[in-house]
């Protein structure tokens, strides 16, 4: 556990040079150490950019030249990012200059962050729930557009909202069938059963949808391997190189080029997809290339999608049909290749290579086509316009678990249970539903029973 | 003169706290303003119902006196939620109120530890830090080693009936002012509450064939594992509903409520609500249920059960004769709101000893609590702790998920009360586990351990365990049918509506006792119908009761911890928890904050070892 009481000090924007740089700090002392920085004898306005010189701490306060210039904006607490106060330092763009004026904070008292801090401190302080603060870890890390998207929302709230809606609609009906048990003498139904059993139809449906966008959202999160695989010489790493948009296999018409994998990680539809090159599937008696041949296997016995490319420009031969008519382990689409060149397969061989996709890594022609095909494999969905709610693996695992329990409840509704056996998994969902977001839901059944029903004799 | 404990007050928490202090070994002091009043029962006629006739249970699985008393007495016997799962069964009785009293004020009269003092306390004796004493209004002086006090409504109590205002702790009975002030001299956080009763109808004036008859439940499930199968003439209550007509006069006259018209500040219990609530509040509803509940088998008082209220002695006449049925009913005691000081709980720690001062204990209404059975609860407990502590023994504290009686008293301890506070099955996060059939499971060792429960009542409790133990051996290796297939007994059990009798008729060979049939087929019932969910839950349970058993040292320093905010730190501080688990209820503590803490505490038992 960190330390939270001390003022933390980091460069806020990424490595390397750019037209500005953050030097961010929070904690009690941060205006203070701001203010020694830059030499400043009045205190700094709250939420007001403030142009300032830093100065090295101990050069003499006449002849010292500055170290930068810099705009200094306080965020006073608790209207901060990390509900404490925090200044930011908005200096030039250099790596040098900015560490200089990070070792100047620390000198001055502050302390180097550790990654992830500034998050922690907002969590701690209340300042956003468990979901936001891994939205923002996910928002730093977003490779795609569509990747920051759903960070964004979930940092927005958009998923603890969603967690909200699904656990106020079990709380309510939480609250009428424990009003059942705690108040039999009323002489009417809390709930009828026939409500009860839709109740907890519709929660199940949300979840539902909850866990199958989860299932979407984990692609995009966490991106998926597609692998390239065929023949030798089939024009497996021309294709490589198209979808990557780079030069970077080796082509050759020479069969055997590509040993070894080779993958890059490109953007398609939104999807993160990480595309891998393999060696050409055949025997052989060179060591190297035997061993390229079992990680290529490898490969695509883990692979959410396999591209098995077919020479278009020649006759299908042997080993072309023994891999088409190979059992795929996983999803897979089959890509004629070399479509510029004219089609050398036979009429009566087309049967076999029905829904196969042509495509030319020289002219382009069907590569957008090829790019659908691939993201409609991976989601169901040919186009992701919105993100889907869910990405995170430990919510989808959560929002399973709840999913499964309410699922459990409503089979022992179905068979008969009594409410109190409902309840009891009821609750175990709510728990569940409540480590998504890792804050408290409503507890106050009794308060809620009470605005709701007259009871009590 | 000297005893060890002094109980001011004789009601439902006093006598159980003197009892238990008596049983413990204690000279005990009793002291009650008139032994008229003992165990008195100044609302409701009735013991039990929803999770407070669990409280009662484990009052008697500890070897308290509640459940032996109502049955003794009582005239009219139910069991709540019988069409629903063995967790939620609950025992209620109607009382006989003055037998109940009588039977209590012979019990503690018998025991050799206990003596009576008659009058009315004034001021506690304080010396070095510690209650040594109690002085009374006569002048008089007792000493003691720790005292219990159980003064019910009696703190500056002041009554209601319409604009008539009177300073009394009950009808009749004058309030207690001198204690009160000396309670507030110590600096305890105090507030100020309010409940009501509904008036009292002479039996032969009341037209009872237009109602419908509520009848007990036959054979009868007592509350004390102690007696035997009760036979015995039950009497009925009766069901009549409010009327369009009635809701009129009472919007007609609402300005004349004390509740609504804002002579009455304290806050009242929702789950009670004055007739002018239901009326105001539930405009929509054509009509409330209305119970008639005799007082006892030979008094004239009918206790008008659903009718409580503040209203003027004239409008009350008006709005009762508007009754079907109930014409040319007389009054014989009229409704009325009471308003009283209570302690705030988050004063006491578990023991229900007073943080400030050593040696003194609160149960009962005082500290916030409603109803006889809470009452008795906590005074049980104030009652041993108060023992434990004079002998220098370490004190009782049950677990929440070992009672309710654990519930009851943390929920008190960590969150303190805003409404009169009444016991609920849903306030138990492991209901399923506190059920009436196993309170001696649960319980009867505790008091065996701390010197409650005398051999005889142990020698029964185990031969009730080893019945118990050759049921579940049966139960695994009985085959039955049911539904059209072969299955193990025990597996048929876990289905919900299969039952041990359906088993039994095919030959499933179970061992009851002779009397109480009932504590040997709920056990097993229960055992096998929330097998289930305990299996897949189990691991949940066993994290919760961890927390638990994480004890925060009492010198824990809060203000130290970085990520704490500092009015969550300064409520750690004030509250004082206990355990991890405690300190997660507190109220405004978030999981984050738990976190924190759990991991500072990791730190410092690290260092420690």
């Amino acid at each position: 556990m960190f330390n939270t009481s001390d003022t933390i000090v980091a460069i806020a924007t990424p490595p390397g040079r750019g037209g500005i740089g953050v030097v961010r700090l929070s904690g009690r002392d941060s205006p203070e150490i701001a203010r020694r920085l830059t030499r400043r004898s009045a205190p700094l306005v709250a939420r007001h950019a403030t142009f300032a010189h830093v100065h090295d701490l101990d050069a003499p306060a006449e002849t010292g030249r500055p170290v930068d210039q810099v705009v200094v904006t306080w965020f006073a607490r608790p209207h901060s990012y990390t509900a404490e106060d925090v200044v930011e330092l908005s200096a030039h763009g250099s790596p040098v200059l900015l560490a200089r004026i990070l070792g100047l904070a620390v000198r001055a008292g502050a302390r180097l962050a550790e990654p992830g801090e500034f998050t922690l401190r907002a969590y701690l302080n209340g300042r956003i729930d468990l979901v936001q603060a891994e939205a923002v870890c996910d928002l730093v890390a977003a490779v795609t557009p569509l990747q920051a998207r759903a960070a964004m929302d979930q940092l927005e709230g958009t998923l603890t909202g969603l967690i909200g809606e699904v656990d106020g609609a079990l709380f309510d009906l939480c609250a009428r069938l424990e009003a059942s048990l705690d108040f039999p003498d009323e002489g009417f139904h809390f709930i009828a059963p026939a409500a009860a059993t839709a109740a907890l139809a519709a929660v199940i449906a949300r979840l539902r949808t909850l866990s199958t966008a989860g299932h979407a959202g984990r692609l995009i999160r966490e991106g998926s391997l597609v692998v390239i695989a065929g023949a030798p010489n089939a024009g497996k790493s021309s294709l490589f190189n198209a979808l990557v948009g780079s030069a970077r296999a080796i082509v050759a018409d020479v069969p055997g080029t590509t040993r070894d994998l080779l993958t890059e990680t490109v953007d398609l539809g939104g999807l993160p997809v990480t595309i891998v090159d393999t060696a050409g599937l055949r025997d052989s008696a060179d060591r190297i290339e035997v061993e390229g041949v079992r990680r290529a296997r490898e490969a695509q016995s883990v692979a959410a999608l396999t591209l098995l490319v077919i020479d278009g420009s020649v006759p299908l031969d042997a080993t072309d049909r023994a891999l088409i008519d190979q059992n795929p382990a996983g999803p897979r689409l089959l890509v004629l290749t070399k479509a510029d060149l004219p089609r050398g397969c036979r009429d009566q061989e087309l049967s076999s290579l029905a829904g196969a996709l042509s495509v030319s890594a020289v002219t382009g022609e069907g590569l957008d086509g090829l790019r659908q095909q691939i993201v409609l494999a991976l989601t169901g969905r040919d186009e992701w316009r919105d993100p889907p709610a869910l990405s995170n693996a430990r919510h989808v695992r959560l929002v399973e678990e709840a999913l499964a329990v309410v699922e459990h409840a409503a089979g022992l509704l179905d068979r008969g249970a009594t409410e109190e056996l409902v309840l009891a998994e009821l609750a175990a969902a709510r728990r569940a539903l409540e480590a998504v977001t890792g804050t408290r839901g409503a507890d106050d059944m009794l308060n809620h029973i009470f605005t709701r029903f007259c009871v009590g004799k | 003169m000297r005893y060890d404990v002094v109980v001011i007050g004789a009601g439902h928490a006093g006598c159980e706290a003197a009892w238990a202090a008596a049983e413990l070994g204690c000279r005990v002091g009793l002291c009650t303003i008139s032994k008229d009043t003992v165990a008195l029962m100044p609302c409701n006629p009735a013991i039990g119902g929803t999770a407070k006739g669990h409280l009662v249970r484990e009052i008697d699985a500890l070897g308290g006196l509640m459940g032996r008393a109502i049955d003794a007495t009582a005239i009219q016997f139910k069991l709540l939620n019988r069409s629903r799962g063995p967790a939620v069964w609950s025992p209620r009785a109607q009382a006989d109120k003055r037998r109940y009293g009588v039977w209590m004020r012979e019990a503690l009269s018998s025991h050799p530890q206990i003596s009576w003092l008659i009058g009315r306390a004034a001021r506690m004796v304080i010396a070095g830090g510690r209650v040594t004493g109690v002085t009374f209004e006569d002048g008089q002086t007792v000493e003691c080693g720790a005292l219990v006090i159980t003064t019910g409504t009696f703190l500056n109590g002041l009554i209601h009936v319409g604009d008539e205002c009177t300073p009394a702790g009950r009808v009749n009975e004058p309030p207690t002012r001198q204690l009160a002030d000396s309670l507030h001299e110590l600096g305890l956080q105090m507030g100020r509450l309010k409940t009501g009763t509904p008036p009292r109808l002479d039996r032969g004036t009341i037209d009872f064939s237009v109602f419908q008859e509520e009848r007990g439940d036959e054979p009868i499930v007592p509350f004390s594992f102690e007696s035997g199968r009760l036979v015995r003439d039950q009497i009925s209550c009766h069901l009549l509903h409010t009327t369009e007509a009635v809701h009129d006069q009472v919007r007609a006259g609402i300005s004349r409520s004390p509740l609504y018209n804002g002579q009455i500040t304290g806050i009242g219990p929702r789950y009670c609500p004055s007739l002018e609530d239901k009326v105001m509040r539930f405009p929509d509803k054509e009509r409330h249920q209305i119970f008639l509940e005799p007082e006892g088998s030979d008094v004239p008082e009918i206790y008008v059960n659903g009718l409580s209220m503040s209203l003027p002695r004239d409008l009350q006449e008006s709005i009762v004769h508007a009754l079907p049925g109930l014409g040319a009913a007389r009054v014989l005691r009229h409704a009325y709101a009471v308003e009283y000081d209570f302690v705030q709980p988050t004063e006491l720690a578990a023991t229900l000893e007073t943080k400030v001062l050593g040696g003194l204990y609160l149960a009962g209404q005082i500290n916030g609590t409603s109803g006889y059975e809470e009452a008795a609860a906590q005074g049980i407990m104030a009652g041993m702790n108060a023992a434990c502590g004079v002998h220098g023994r370490s004190p009782l504290i049950l677990r929440r998920d070992q009672a309710y009686i654990g519930i009851l008293i943390d929920d008190l301890v960590t969150r303190g009360c805003l409404e009169p506070y009444r016991m609920f099955t849903s306030r138990a996060e492991h209901r399923l586990l506190l059920r009436i059939d196993n309170a001696d499971l649960r319980l009867t060792p505790v008091g065996r351990t701390v010197g409650m429960v005398n051999a005889r009542r142990w020698a029964r409790f185990e031969a009730r365990c080893s019945r118990l133990e050759r049921n579940r051996k049966a139960v695994e290796s009985t085959r039955v049918r049911v539904g059209g297939e072969t299955t193990m007994a025990d597996q048929a059990l876990s289905r919900p509506l299969v039952t041990c009798e359906d088993l039994m008729e095919q030959g499933l060979a179970l061992e009851v006792d002779a009397d109480r049939g009932d504590v040997d087929l709920a056990t097993l019932t229960a055992e096998l119908k929330y097998r289930g969910y305990l299996k897949r839950h189990g691991a949940q349970l066993a994290r919760a009761q961890a927390d638990e058993a994480r004890p925060i040292p009492a010198n824990f320093s809060y203000a130290a911890i970085p990520g704490l905010s500092r009015e969550l730190a300064q409520r750690f501080t004030e509250i004082r928890p206990a355990t991890l688990g405690q300190a997660a209820r507190v109220p405004g503590a978030t999981p984050a904050a738990v976190a924190v803490l759990g991991s500072r505490l990791n730190r410092g038992a690290a260092r420690a070892t």
